[in-house]
């Protein structure tokens, strides 16, 4: 038993140091830095301020909240619009079906994003692949405008998070128990009342987990606007890199990260109370 | 499985003994991406047997980072823009350069010397410049173009390419109103933001790593971008004509500095040396068309030099207003 004790702590110790260094401090240095201010050069005045974060709230910056907060909700449901009905499909399928579907879902993440993303440029351009079929076929004269634009970014978007969202709904929608179904079955339940009543609540935390895991990173994830967007949009993750990059405003940037942060744990805190579990987030 | 190890070990070997030796020490240079040959460097390496570890960035902004986040010593040789290098002499970043030791520097074009930004080039050496110029597919555009404010004609609806450069975009509308590319001015700058907004609707993208790409899959057919993406598209396609706004361009003119507490001083002045050697250097903006800032290799005559130097301005430090700057493109996108 004491044994087990200690390797318990020789095995969780890197993991601890590892989350110490790479995660706890540069954090606390970002939380120090959303207090300080900037001088004209870049360099950081340690003065203890809230100015930066009085700044988020100006009018410029609350519209460009409010846009990465629309094409993060219209990207997360188009997420579960897909997902759910594929995972509803896959679970009446044998298990060695849905293993192999979900490795081919788990198949492309082995790629990196970025390249994935610059794929579809190839497809979606006004020369490109979709756009020439679609004249082909007759079904349009002129090009479509099909990216350098919102579109362009919610497609990049829900191809590059779809996986977050099917993932925990699959796993959610393979828990549910079939006695469960095929009571309601016989007491004569019709299919409707079935999602209904069973369905629905049974994977509610799945979707919910699932909603987290793609809208964070929607409003955050800059290279996607850039290249789907033609850096004609700009999202909270755009902002952030402007104030490291450009603007030379370091606090500045780090104080809307802290903001970012609190409201994934805002978030977060309503997945709990609508009874999501803490280990379906992490654990799937 | 053992056979494979003795394999697997004999390999690593193998490429252990092959990696040459270096018998007159290193370099370390951080440069812009795509700005030199890989053959150059390497042929450099061989010649004078010198290793040169080489990095690259894709912003002064990002450069400064590096260098101010590093140790002393870690970085020998850079190549900050116009503004950068007066930032870092400000700073006290930079060594002084030993001008003797460098016999090709009487090559250098002095057109390109004794800029503002280092008056008697006592810390920096030119390297490259650029323009912002406008391209135009004279296949598909015919209508005359002088100046930004012809890019406003509703027809270009979302037809147009622009840097994503809020210095260079929110100064080109400074200038399209025929203000300085480096006003701070509030008024001034309200009138610009509202001119961009009307050009808003004609932009296509905003893009810095490759905005000749959109001229050459005829994605756009106006771009405003730097003179060499709009040369190398106009090899692509004879058609695309270079036009150099009569409202003033920007102009950045990058430049060889040595960082404070390099290292390896000797070594990179025959680095600079080597690449400001006649035949060197015109290998270098025969493959990243900028403009050559060396008498012997001049890649455009005389009298469009000083018109060019007559019409540009320098991006130039502005200090905290940048903020106001920072803002208005945060409203405009």
């Amino acid at each position: 038993m004491k044994n087990n004790k200690i390797f318990k702590t020789i095995f969780t110790l890197p993991i601890l140091v590892y989350t110490f260094i790479l995660i706890v401090l540069p954090l606390l240095y970002i939380l120090f830095l959303s207090f300080c201010t900037s001088d004209s050069y870049g360099g950081i005045i340690y003065e203890f301020t809230f100015s930066n974060y009085i700044k988020i709230f100006d009018l410029t910056y609350l519209k460009i909240l409010f846009k990465s907060a629309l094409i993060g909700v219209i990207t997360t449901i188009i997420c579960i619009l897909i997902s759910y009905p594929f995972a509803l499909i896959l679970r009446r399928k044998s298990a060695h079906i849905q293993n192999l579907v979900t490795k081919l879902i788990m198949i492309p993440f082995l790629t990196n994003s970025l390249i994935r993303t610059y794929g579809w440029i190839i497809l979606l351009r006004k020369n490109g692949i979709i756009n020439n079929g679609l004249i082909m076929g007759g079904l349009t004269s002129s090009p479509l405008n099909l990216m350098y634009n919102r579109f362009g970014i919610v497609v990049g978007m829900v191809y590059t998070l779809l996986p977050f969202m099917l993932l925990p709904i699959c796993s959610s929608v393979f828990e549910i128990n079939n006695d469960l179904i095929e009571a309601a079955k016989d007491l004569g339940a019709k299919p409707l009342q079935i999602f209904r009543k069973i369905i629905i609540p049974e994977t509610i935390s799945g979707v919910f987990n699932g909603s987290l895991m793609v809208f964070i990173p929607a409003i955050g994830y800059f290279f996607i606007t850039d290249i789907l967007g033609g850096g004609k949009i700009m999202i909270i993750g755009n902002l952030i890199k402007n104030q490291f990059l450009t603007a030379r405003n370091w606090p500045f940037g780090s104080a809307i990260s802290i903001f970012l942060i609190i409201i994934t744990f805002l978030l977060v805190k309503l997945y709990k109370r609508l009874g999501g579990k803490m280990d379906d987030l992490g654990g799937f | 499985m053992k056979k494979i190890i003795i394999v697997f070990i004999g390999i690593l070997l193998l490429c252990g003994c092959s990696s040459k030796s270096y018998e007159n020490g290193e370099i370390n240079v951080l440069n812009w991406s795509s700005y030199i040959p890989y053959e150059i460097i390497s042929n450099f390496e061989k010649e004078y047997s010198i290793k040169v570890n080489y990095g690259t960035y894709s912003s002064n902004e990002e450069l400064l980072a590096k260098i101010a986040s590093s140790k002393n010593g870690t970085y020998d040789l850079i190549f900050p823009s116009d503004y950068m290098v007066e930032l870092m002499i400000s700073r006290d970043m930079l060594e002084k350069m030993d001008k003797s030791q460098i016999d090709n520097f009487s090559n250098i074009n002095p057109m390109f010397l004794n800029q503002k930004f280092d008056p008697n080039n006592d810390y920096s050496i030119p390297f490259l410049a650029a323009t912002s110029v406008i391209a135009v597919n004279r296949d598909r555009v015919k209508d005359e173009i002088n100046s930004y404010n012809d890019l406003l004609n509703s027809k270009y609806k979302n037809n147009i390419v622009l840097l994503d450069d809020q210095r260079i975009v929110i100064g080109m509308a400074l200038q399209a109103n025929g203000f300085d590319m480096n006003s701070t001015d509030s008024k001034k700058l309200e009138i610009a933001k509202k001119w961009l907004l009307k050009l808003y609707g004609n932009v296509k993208a905003f893009d810095s790593d490759s905005p000749k790409t959109f001229l050459m899959t005829n994605e756009v057919d106006i771009g405003v971008i730097w003179n060499a993406e709009a040369t190398l598209a106009h090899e692509d396609n004879k058609n695309i004509e270079i036009i150099y706004p009569s409202d003033g361009f920007a102009l950045s003119l990058d430049n060889y500095v040595l960082v404070k507490g390099a290292k390896n001083k000797e070594n990179a002045y025959k680095f600079i040396n080597y690449l400001l050697r006649h035949d060197i250097n015109r290998e270098i903006t025969n493959y990243y068309p900028y403009l050559n800032t060396t008498i012997s290799n001049m890649n455009v005559d005389m009298n469009d030099l000083f018109n060019i130097f007559l019409n540009s301005s320098y991006v130039e430090n502005i200090g905290s207003d940048i903020s106001k700057y920072d803002k208005i493109w945060a409203e405009i996108k």
